[in-house]
């Protein structure tokens, strides 16, 4: 990597103006290194955050519970009221790469991490990602790409955290110009769906401070598929959140992760499943309506058959914590 | 034929590795710990082209990098790269980042060629860009090796398949990547190398830099693994070697895992399609296939173990009457493959072992009674038994595809054959044997891993009378009398016989010199006592008719499969093994667990993935090329046929060569559709069942 200077910033105001120019906030650092070793990016000034005072809790409310955005996965992973209020949430996070990596990765790392996609982050090929003239991956290895892009890219999201929250309805509360803005998930990835060139609606200097998640969905589920048992990214990741009251769904929403560079949501999917008593056809008309205009290359086609499963088989799971 | 003792306290049991503390505690020396005097680091500029005539390499700017202390060119002169990865230049510095720095700053001249390939089946077609300039990627028409007459056998059999079987290629991926530390000083050369071969990397370098063999030394305390590409000291010991020299300083040049992936072997892949045919009574009559691989722009880069090639055995180990067989390398702008654990035989295993089972099925037959009819060896056959009895194949055992549900269950076998595993003549030892009634064995052998020390050491402690704690092992010096490289699983079964007979030797001369009858256990220090100030030493060699080759081996893997997420998971592996006489069962089985493990990579995860439009390895980390985790391991049960009259074998080989094989088979019982290819990744399960629906054009 090319040589930085290093700070360590102690409230959010000095972090953002530290980083102005071309300077990088460091949490856990796990992406962040790996795109500074690869020289994927450069960054003149590493400016530690995990010192900002307050955003490592985890607060309850009674309409919302905020997770600040210095929480580290493995503290989702084993908060024992997480598990209960928010099922699906604790599973994405036990599913997040090694312990060793949760230990130190942050809410907020997890959902501005760049992609991964392997034409992307090699150091010798230049794709549209990286500015360059093509998406290699579209005509070429694209076993773990998109079924569902805005652009030409398709380099798939791939938070576990992102598909739980867009499920829960959560919204990131990010720090830009230094004022706080609100972003549910779907804007969060938004730009990333029309430029190639973005990973998420973040811009430089932008940083996420919490992520607020209504409690009213009661239930909440995350499955993800995947090549190996474990330590091995999702092929697809699945969340749904509802309430359930008198056996019919209330408000239910599915996401989908690694298919979409942005958390997959169909809306028509999430109001026919509204008031529905869930069963096994009900679950199968949904995933249909969510797969419908999906475009599979030539070797990603597998992922609409294992998606389709995984929506079934994460609202059956709403079902079955009774 | 064997003189090994019928009764032992030591040989055949469980004796923990001697050196475990010094592993575990990280007090042994693996290669890439060693820190000589002074040294530096060093690194590798590769080519970031799959192909090109490389003009001119400036190292000026690099070597005015704060803390570079020298830069040296991979080759003099204009010279043709073709592949991605292919050494340019080397840097030595006294960081990291400033060798990463220099070699950024390197100028690089380069005519690009835009004409290459990486994808074997495009190379073989006729228009393909060519990797040897002027020569065809692959022989037009192979010829054939034939016995009896396959066209009029395969009318006479009552049932016939046709099927293609698919192997990818393998990366070398040991936990200890390729490299070593070089010191090249007027007075010689010293290499502390990474490396299964000490006696091989001192040849090479030797021969390469134009010194007497005998100033050169290579030392390999301990190394983190070597499956067949470490045996010589590779263009990255060059490099260092160069380095030094210029630099004046010890360098040391570990490859990363992402140079790892390119330029230092691995196994070639295949395409395999096979017809073979049997009579109605369920024996083999007729097979024919034909074969391709690559090996990359060639086979045998630095492959002392031998192999290395694409050619495979077929049909592997068993006996058909009719048969013709024809195969071919295609070579490709990627890295030279190299010999690797038990070449050529994993992807024989698996294409035939599949076959046999489609065969079976379309038979009608249990697959397990088609191998007890078509395997004649009797001691594969002593190990179906065995293993079809403890693995419960018969209670198990249900047709392809019947198991009901989602998540199917299947159970399949598979055997293997390996040729080697005997000992090497020219395996030389010293013992010194003190007054004060300690002794220390020399060999110039090296331990991969296996426990070779510990070996000596049982071998040692059985024959002497004494506890394996009590004997010290040096291994991994050429300044140590010479033995052969760990290759072909030949260690245990060349170093067993030698120390033996220096263990005669030691006892004859004890018993003269002190004239107690016997110098063994209880009198061991006293007769010790009698050599009065002068240790004893004692010169021994390998001995005829205490070792042999030709392990077999058979293994049994239950699996899970999810039919609508594709995920297979091992549930179950049982590994029935004979490799003569058994030396130490722990280390014994540890071997076996490896081999399974790395079968099983085979089978699910590993593959090397590469871009047609750039060239590069698109999975040169452990992200992407995928390994088997703790997760993924399955209960290894590991059977062992002890053989004392065969004397000692070795085993690294065959230990890995049916688990592909056998979990393929399962995963075909399970779900009762063949999935063609490694490795059976969830995609490949639900193509084979008819999930996938066709792409959407770009």
């Amino acid at each position: 990597m090319k040589a930085f200077q290093y700070a360590t910033a102690h409230s959010a105001d000095s972090a953002r103006e530290l980083v102005a120019g071309k300077g990088a906030y460091l949490a856990g650092g796990n992406d962040l290194l790996g795109l500074l070793k690869e020289y994927l990016i450069s960054a003149d000034l590493l400016v530690n955050i995990k010192s900002l005072p307050g955003l490592n809790k985890i607060e309850h409310g009674r309409k919302f519970w905020t997770i600040g955005s210095l929480v580290t996965v493995a503290q989702i992973e084993d908060d024992a009221d997480i598990k209960k209020t928010f099922p699906g949430l604790h599973e994405a996070a036990a599913e997040v790469a090694s312990q060793q990596i949760r230990n130190v990765a942050t809410v907020g790392g997890n959902l501005a991490q760049h992609s991964r996609c392997w034409y992307f982050r090699h150091r010798d090929t230049v794709c549209l990602k990286k500015d360059g003239d093509l998406c290699y991956a579209r005509n070429g290895e694209n076993r773990y790409h998109s079924l569902f892009t805005g652009n030409t890219c398709i380099s798939p999201v791939v938070s576990s955290l992102a598909t739980i929250f867009a499920s829960l309805e959560a919204t990131a509360i990010v720090l830009r110009d230094g004022k706080e803005t609100r972003m549910s998930m779907a804007e969060l990835y938004q730009r990333a769906w029309e430029n190639p060139l973005a990973h998420n609606s973040l811009s430089n200097g932008d940083l996420i401070l919490r992520v607020e998640i209504p409690t009213a969905r009661t239930r909440s589920a995350y499955l993800q598929a995947s090549d190996k048992h474990a330590f091995d990214w999702a092929l697809v990741s699945c969340a749904a959140a509802a309430e359930i009251v008198d056996g019919k769904l209330k408000s239910p929403r599915v996401a989908l992760g690694s298919i979409s560079p942005v958390p997959h949501q169909v809306e028509a999917a999430n109001q026919f499943l509204d008031g529905k008593v869930l069963d096994e056809a009900t679950a199968t008309q949904a995933a249909d309506l969510i797969l419908k205009d999906a475009k599979p290359l030539e070797h990603n086609a597998y992922k609409v058959p294992l998606a389709h499963a995984l929506i079934r088989r994460t609202l059956l799971k709403l079902k079955g914590e009774a | 034929m064997s003189n090994w003792p019928a009764e032992t306290k030591y040989i055949g049991q469980n004796t923990p590795r001697i050196d475990g503390a010094v592993k575990v505690t990280g007090k042994a020396r693996y290669s890439s710990d060693i820190q000589a005097a002074g040294w530096l680091y060093g690194m590798i500029l590769r080519s970031k082209w799959p192909a090109a005539k490389i003009t001119s390499v400036n190292l000026d700017k690099a070597r005015q990098i704060p803390g570079i202390k020298a830069a040296v060119r991979a080759r003099d002169g204009a010279f043709t790269v073709r592949f991605y990865g292919e050494e340019i230049a080397a840097v030595a510095g006294t960081s990291k980042q400033a060798c990463l720095d220099a070699l950024r700053a390197i100028e690089v001249q380069a005519e690009v060629r835009h004409e290459f390939v990486v994808n074997e089946t495009e190379a073989r077609k006729e228009n393909s860009a060519q990797v040897w300039e002027g020569s065809a990627n692959a022989p037009a028409n192979p010829r054939p090796r034939e016995n009896g007459n396959v066209d009029t056998a395969f009318p006479e059999c009552a049932a016939v398949i046709e099927g293609f079987y698919s192997t990818p290629v393998q990366i070398h991926n040991p936990m200890e990547t390729m490299g070593n530390t070089v010191s090249w000083t007027d007075d010689g050369l010293t290499a502390w190398s990474s490396t299964q071969g000490i006696s091989s990397v001192r040849d090479g370098l030797a021969g390469a830099l134009k010194l007497d063999h005998s100033k050169v030394r290579v030392v390999t305390e301990y190394m983190g693994g070597g499956f067949g590409a470490k045996f010589g000291a590779g263009v990255e010991g060059m490099l260092a070697a160069k380095l030094s020299k210029e630099a004046n300083a010890p360098v040391r040049l570990m490859l990363t895992r992402f140079d790892q992936a390119l330029a230092v072997g691995n196994r070639p892949s295949s395409f395999q399609k096979i017809k073979i045919g049997a009579t109605a009574d369920g024996r083999l009559h007729a097979f024919e296939a034909e074969n391709y691989g690559t090996a990359g722009i060639g086979a045998g880069g630095d492959s002392g173990g031998g192999g290395g090639g694409a050619d495979i055995p077929m049909p592997y180990i068993y006996q058909v009457p009719n048969t013709r067989v024809k195969q071919s390398a295609v070579a490709v702008n990627a890295g030279a493959a190299r010999a690797f654990r038990a070449p050529g035989h994993p992807p024989a295993s698996y294409g035939m072992e599949s076959a046999m089972d489609d065969l079976a099925a379309k038979l009608g037959i249990d697959p397990l009674e088609f191998r007890l009819k078509n395997d004649p060896h009797p001691i594969r056959q002593r190990e179906y038994k065995l293993g079809a009895e403890k693995f419960g194949w018969n209670q198990k055992y249900q047709k392809p595809g019947s198991s009901p549900g989602v998540v199917k269950t299947g159970i399949g076998c598979a055997g293997a054959a390996w040729p080697a595993g005997g000992g090497s003549r020219d395996t030389h030892g010293d013992a010194q044997i003190n007054p004060d009634g300690s002794i220390e064995f020399r060999f110039g052998v090296q331990d991969i891993g296996t426990g070779t020390r510990t070996v000596i050491a049982v071998v040692a402690a059985e024959l002497l009378g004494l506890k394996p704690e009590q004997i010290t092992v040096r291994v991994g010096d050429t300044n140590f009398p010479p033995g052969p490289g760990s290759g072909g699983s030949t260690t245990c079964a060349s170093v067993s016989p030698a120390v033996y007979d220096i263990c005669q030797k030691a006892l004859q001369q004890l018993q003269t010199q002190s004239g107690l009858a016997d110098a063994r256990g209880e009198n061991w220090f006293a007769a010790c006592k009698k050599l009065g100030v002068n240790p004893l030493v004692v010169h021994g060699q390998w001995q005829q008719g205490l070792s042999a080759d030709h392990a077999c081996g058979v293994q049994f893997a239950a699996v899970e499969v999810d039919t609508e997420t594709g995920l297979v998971t091992v549930k179950k592996v049982l590994a029935v093994h004979d490799c003569g006489l058994i030396i130490d069962k722990l280390t014994l089985e540890s071997q076996i667990n490896g081999g399974v493990i790395m079968g099983m990579g085979y089978a699910l995860y590993e593959e090397r993935v590469m871009d047609d439009l750039s060239g590069v390895v698109l999975n040169p980390n452990f992200e992407t090329y995928k390994l088997p985790g703790l997760a993924d391991v399955p209960d290894i049960e590991v059977v062992l046929i002890n053989m004392p009259e065969r004397g000692v074998i070795g085993i690294g080989e065959p230990a890995t060569v049916p688990t592909a094989g056998a979990i393929a088979n399962a995963v075909f019982n399970a779900i009762g559709v063949r999935v063609g290819s490694l490795p059976i990744t969830p995609a490949k399960i639900l193509a084979a069942l008819g999930k996938v629906p066709p792409a959407v054009a770009a």
